[in-house]
C-alpha cells in the first residue's frame, strides 16, 4: 500500500481539474500543450541532451509566471498543511518527527516566499483531507516520500516555462524539494538517490496524480 | 504586473549566502586538506581560465549541443569539470577500500551517478567536451572521515553550482539536462549529510553560487594539479569512455 498511495488512488471530486478548467480556455489549452510538448522533451533530456529537438514551447513571460508560480503555491500549501497535521496529531516519533518538523517549516516558508511573489495573484489556500496518512506513521513516510519526490519532478517540469529570474528563485526551492526526499527515502531505507537523472513532470501530470490522491478536497 | 518576481518581492536574497557559516566552515575543513594557498589561488586561476576560455574558444566548433550557444557549451564544460571531480573522488575512493557500510554504499552509488553525469555531459558537448583535469585528493579518498567531510562539501557546491548557471542557459533541452542533475547532487548531498550527522536540508532555500566562486573554492582546495588541457587542433575528447 505505502508505495501506491501515490498519487493515483481516488479522485473523489474532481477539485483541482475543476480549478484548472475554471481558467479561460485559451490559457489552460496553451498551458497543457506547452505542459505536454515541454514536459516530454525535458524528461527525456537527462540521458539524450544531444539529440533533442527543440522545445515547441511560447516564449515564458509574466501572464505565464504568474500561473506556474500559483501552481507551485498549491503543491507547496498541500505539502505545509500535510506537515503541520502530521506533527499537531502527535502521531510521528523519532526522525520522522523531527523530519516533519523541519520541513515542515521548509514547506510554510516556501508558500510566504510564493505568496510574496505572486502578491494579489496568489491562489488561496484549498482545504485538505490527507485521509489519515497525517495520523499514522507509516502511512506519514510513504506518503510524504511520494510528495517530496512529486515536488521535485513539478518544478524540473516547470523549469524551461518561466522567465530567468523565477528559475533562480524555484532553483533554490527545487534541489530543497530534492533534499527532503533524499532524507524521508533514508529514513524508510529506500534509494536517496535512485536515478542518476531526476525525471520531470508535466503540469498535466502533476495535476492528475495531487487530483488522484484526493487530498484537495476545494 | 510587470514582474512577478523581482528584487522588491524576494524575501530574501538570492546572493545572500552562508549566515550560519556552514560553508565557510565547510570550505575551511577542505582547506586543511590542501598544501599552500598560494599554490591553490594559482591553480584556481588556471582551472577557471582553461574552463571558461576553452569552452568559449570550443563553443564555435560543431558539436551534438548543435545549436547551443557558446555560452551554454561554456556552462556545460564547467559542469563537466566537476563531474569529472566529484567521479574521480568517488571512484578512486571506492578503490582505496577504506569504506565500509552505509558510506561505501553511498559512495559506490553516487559514484555510478557521477559517472553518468560526465557521459552525459560529454555525449552532449561532443568534440566540445574539455578533456579531465588531474586531481590529487591530498588523502580524502584514503580516511573515511576525510571521505565523508569532503563529500559532503563537495555534494553542496555541485548544488550551488547547478542552480547559478540555470538561469544563465540558454537552450532548453541543455536546461532540462542541468535541472535534472541538479536534484540529484542534492540528494546526494542530503544522502551524505544524513550519515555524517548533519541536517540534510539545512535551509528552507538552497543557495547558488556563480561559476568564479564555485571555481576559487574548487582552486583552494588543491584537488586539481592540472587544468584541462584543451586542444587547439580541433577538440577531439582526449577519453571516450
Amino acid at each position: 500500500m505505502p508505495e501506491h498511495l501515490t498519487l493515483e488512488t481516488v479522485d473523489h471530486d474532481g477539485t483541482v481539474r475543476q480549478a484548472y478548467e475554471d481558467l479561460p480556455s485559451s490559457t489552460r489549452r496553451s498551458l497543457l500543450q506547452r505542459g505536454l510538448v515541454a514536459g516530454g522533451a525535458v524528461a527525456a533530456a537527462g540521458v539524450t541532451i544531444g539529440g533533442l529537438p527543440k522545445l515547441a514551447i511560447g516564449a515564458p513571460g509574466p501572464a505565464q509566471d504568474t500561473k506556474i508560480l500559483n501552481f507551485a503555491l498549491t503543491l507547496e500549501y498541500l505539502e505545509a498543511e500535510f506537515y503541520t497535521q502530521a506533527v499537531a496529531g502527535g502521531a510521528l516519533a523519532g526522525e520522522s518527527a523531527e523530519f516533519a518538523r523541519i520541513v515542515g517549516a521548509h514547506e510554510r516558508a516556501h508558500v510566504a516566499f510564493l505568496k510574496s511573489a505572486l502578491g494579489a495573484k496568489a491562489v488561496a489556500k484549498p482545504t485538505f483531507d490527507f485521509k489519515g496518512t497525517t495520523e499514522n506513521q507509516a502511512k506519514f513516510q510513504a506518503t510524504a516520500v511520494v510528495l517530496e519526490d512529486t515536488g521535485v519532478a513539478a518544478y524540473n517540469g516547470q523549469g524551461a516555462n518561466v522567465t530567468k529570474k523565477v528559475l533562480a528563485a524555484a532553483a533554490s526551492i527545487v534541489s530543497v524539494e530534492a533534499r527532503h526526499a533524499a532524507w524521508i527515502r533514508d529514513i524508510v531505507r529506500k534509494s536517496p538517490a535512485p536515478a542518476a537523472f531526476d525525471a520531470a513532470k508535466t503540469d498535466a501530470q502533476i495535476l492528475a496524480a495531487v487530483n488522484a490522491t484526493g487530498f484537495i478536497k476545494g | 504586473m510587470t514582474n512577478v518576481i523581482n528584487e522588491e518581492t524576494l524575501p530574501f536574497s538570492l546572493d545572500e549566502v552562508d549566515k550560519d557559516g556552514a560553508i565557510a566552515e565547510a570550505m575551511d575543513t577542505l582547506e586543511r586538506f590542501a598544501d599552500s594557498r598560494a599554490g591553490f589561488l594559482r591553480k584556481a586561476a588556471l582551472a577557471a581560465g582553461g574552463v571558461v576560455g576553452g569552452g568559449a574558444a570550443l563553443g564555435a566548433l560543431a558539436s551534438p549541443a548543435g545549436a547551443a550557444t557558446k555560452g551554454d557549451v561554456a556552462i556545460l564544460n564547467y559542469a563537466l569539470t566537476l563531474e569529472y571531480l566529484e567521479a574521480a573522488f568517488y571512484t578512486e575512493a571506492g578503490r582505496m577500500g577504506v569504506l565500509s557500510g552505509p558510506l561505501a554504499q553511498f559512495a559506490r552509488i553516487v559514484g555510478q551517478h557521477e559517472r553518468a553525469h560526465v557521459a552525459a555531459l560529454k555525449k552532449a558537448l561532443g568534440s566540445a567536451a574539455v578533456a579531465s583535469p588531474t586531481f590529487d585528493f591530498k588523502g580524502t579518498t584514503e580516511d573515511a572521515t576525510a571521505f565523508r567531510q569532503t563529500a559532503q562539501v563537495l555534494e553542496d557546491t555541485g548544488v550551488m553550482a547547478y542552480a547559478g548557471q540555470a538561469p544563465r542557459i540558454a537552450s532548453n533541452a541543455v536546461l532540462g539536462a542541468a535541472l535534472a542533475i541538479h536534484t540529484v547532487e542534492a540528494r546526494h548531498a542530503s544522502w551524505i549529510r544524513h550519515l555524517n550527522d548533519a541536517p540534510p536540508a539545512p535551509r528552507a532555500f538552497d543557495q547558488s553560487k556563480s561559476m568564479e566562486q564555485v571555481l576559487a573554492a574548487v582552486g583552494r582546495t588543491g584537488f586539481i594539479t592540472r587544468a584541462p588541457q584543451t586542444s587547439t587542433s580541433g577538440g577531439r575528447p582526449r577519453f571516450t569512455g
